[in-house]
């Protein structure tokens, strides 16, 4: 479930949820590593995965949220398996 | 339970809402010598719509075009953002694009990306492009430092959840919600103007994956705020009853239709729109922009589903694309894309419409954004009777800003008591009911109950009619009355949510009423028992306000 914060990486700087536009981290203590305490509410947006100084947070969509592909050739009938 | 901070702010402007309109509304109200205050629900460098980015912005460029403004606009209305619009404002905002360009790329956005202006993307074939081309993945934070060098005092974390006005309806102040702490307290303003600029309204539909309400494409947090306390203050809401509808990647909807370089076609590789066979950067495929029920019309025959398919794309094109991407802010669809080993050269990508939204839907304004409340004002896709966007909200912010600043050198602070004014005791003991019921319904579930009801009789999913429409506001009503006796909060962050969703059932309440009156089918309004489209209609905007207690709707035609 998004966000996910590597908590080796993480430098407790709390920016991630200073600029969260949704509140997902809710209120940080400064010198903690921040919890997604309201992960159903996050828009996916990367903001804080952007602005993370030591690069220790990534996204996981969940699986309803992935896309949906397949290959562009017409000629293609491996999809059905 | 709710305090009162004791430390009243005051201010001569007090923007709501710190996305692209608002900042710009603060940037300009301080360039215009007033004492600014702006409360954002997040954090100005990353809230709203515009948080991450954006590459496409709206601009008449005289030299460039080489038309007169009419003839842009002949332009602007075919595109995504045309239509519900009073000429007068778009011809203000096309005058007064190019300005806000050049100062943009004076603070840093880069507005000329690759050394000249450049317009490319939602374009039809042989047409004038209206789209500039930039690079705005860095412009909340530019906008967010320009406001701070003209001392505008930013509250962040502080959601608006009323408007205050005096027995003369002049705007005096407001109340925030502070977020910042678990436990919740609510702020008091004291201003002279407002504006309002609190974005599109999301989370009235279901999203298209129903566990997943926050998975919407412009910003979920963005619920109607705006539109709903101007509505109780008396602001005309206008042009809610018509539905917009955006589209994009199925089922991650954050970044919507963006900058895809591709063509649209089915499962056979057959294109679905007449545009476009192959893709090119100057034009995109514009089908989706404009045909908005493309994906759920080849669903319902069969013929779908419908792909975004840029194999046939260009190198230096699909480059190209990525790159607008990036500069849009759509890093997290690139890292999906990554994750997921899809490879644009090789795979096409299904596209889906998403839930209606209201963007160019919401409050009633002047050429100068002021509304028929004395000292409020609006900008940025809460307006009704302009479609924004990134450019249209830069803009009109700006014009608000000037507009709000002047009229309040005119008038005094209100010397009124606030902390007793009706409105505030009557919110903060509603806010008390909420946060002191032990087992209540968690405000998700309102949501939902506002999104299943909106659906069903008022939405695009299936017809409207006035049968449907007028049990949907008999549902709505039980709804709140039940919602009001047993929702409960435990946090500052649940209060903010469950008085959003409140937002949102009333709202949802003024798109029936609207919806009902618009007797005709006209664009997504589609009605069952009024299958036509008037003509009569043609040009003619509804808009809804309280006077007195009592809902009244009024017509008009479009002001040229």
């Amino acid at each position: 479930m998004p966000p996910i914060i590597d908590g080796k990486k993480c430098i407790r700087c709390g920016i991630c949820a200073e600029v969260c536009g949704l509140d997902v981290y809710g209120p940080v203590k400064k010198g903690t590593v921040p919890v997604s305490i309201y992960k159903e509410d996050c828009w996916h947006c990367n903001a804080c995965v952007i602005d993370c100084p030591a690069k220790a947070i990534h996204l996981q969509l969940p699986l309803q949220m992935s896309l949906l592909y397949r290959d562009a050739a017409v000629t293609g009938g491996q999809d059905n398996e | 339970m709710s305090k009162i901070k004791s430390q009243i702010l005051e201010g001569d402007v007090l923007v709501v809402g710190g996305g692209i309109g608002g900042l710009m509304a603060a940037i300009a109200a301080a360039d215009s010598g007033a004492k600014v205050i702006l409360a954002d629900k997040g954090d100005t460098r990353r809230s709203g719509s515009g948080a991450t980015g954006n590459d496409h912005f709206t601009c008449y460029i005289p030299e460039y075009h080489q038309c007169r403004v009419e003839e842009y606009l002949i332009e602007h209305n075919m595109s995504l953002v045309g239509g519900n619009a009073d000429p007068k404002i778009q011809t203000v905002f096309a005058e007064r694009s190019f300005e806000v360009v050049k100062d943009w790329h004076k603070w840093g956005i880069d507005m000329q990306p690759h050394g000249e202006w450049e317009f490319n993307g939602h374009a039809y074939p042989g047409r004038k492009r209206i789209f500039l081309k930039y690079n705005g993945y860095n412009q909340k934070k530019i906008l967010t430092d320009e406001a701070l060098k003209r001392g505008v005092h930013i509250e962040n974390k502080t959601p608006i959840i009323e408007f205050l006005t005096d027995s003369t309806n002049q705007i005096i102040g407001a109340v925030g919600l502070a977020i910042s702490e678990a436990e919740p307290s609510l702020v008091i303003f004291r201003t002279k103007t407002i504006i309002s600029a609190t974005g599109n309204t999301s989370r009235l539909y279901p999203s298209i994956t129903p566990t997943q309400m926050f998975n919407t494409a412009h910003c979920p947090a963005n619920a109607g705020a705006g539109r709903a306390a101007a509505y109780r203050v008396g602001a005309r809401l206008i042009n809610l009853e018509i539905p917009n509808t955006h589209a994009g990647p199925k089922y991650f909807a954050r970044c919507g239709k963006a900058t895809w370089i591709g063509v649209l076609n089915d499962p056979e590789g057959k294109p679905v729109g007449p545009f476009v066979t192959k893709p090119t950067r100057e034009l995109g495929d514009i089908t989706a922009d404009v045909w908005h029920s493309v994906f759920t019309d080849k669903m319902q025959n069969g013929t779908g589903p419908v792909y975004m398919d840029c194999s046939e794309t260009s190198k230096e094109d699909l480059e190209y694309m990525m790159w607008g991407l990036e500069c849009e802010g759509d890093t997290a669809l690139l890292d999906a894309m990554e994750h997921e080993g899809i490879d644009l050269t090789k795979h096409k990508v299904e596209f889906t419409r998403y839930e209606p939204i209201l963007i160019g839907r919401g409050i009633e304004i002047d050429e100068n954004a002021a509304t028929n409340v004395l000292g409020l004002y609006a900008a940025g896709d809460e307006v009704g009777n302009f479609r924004a966007d990134i450019s249209g909200a830069a803009v009109i912010g700006r014009i608000a800003g000037e507009n709000a600043a002047q009229y309040a050198r005119t008038i005094n602070l209100t010397t009124e008591n606030l902390i007793n004014h009706p409105t505030v005791v009557e919110k903060s003991a509603f806010c008390d009911t909420l946060l002191s019921r032990e087992n209540g319904e968690p405000w998700q579930d309102l949501n939902a109950a506002v999104q299943q009801i909106m659906n069903d009789y008022a939405g695009v999913t299936f017809v409207r009619s006035d049968s449907l429409l007028s049990t949907a506001l008999i549902y709505l009503k039980q709804l709140e009355k039940k919602a009001k006796t047993s929702v409960g909060v435990k946090t500052s962050h649940e209060l903010m949510r469950a008085l959003e969703s409140f937002d949102l059932l009333q709202i949802g309440r003024l798109i029936c009423i609207t919806a009902r009156e618009r007797k005709e089918t006209r664009g997504l309004h589609k009605r069952s028992d009024y299958t036509f489209t008037n003509p009569l209609l043609n040009g003619k905007f509804l808009a809804i306000a309280e006077v007195s207690g009592e809902t009244q709707l009024t017509w008009r035609d479009q002001i040229k």
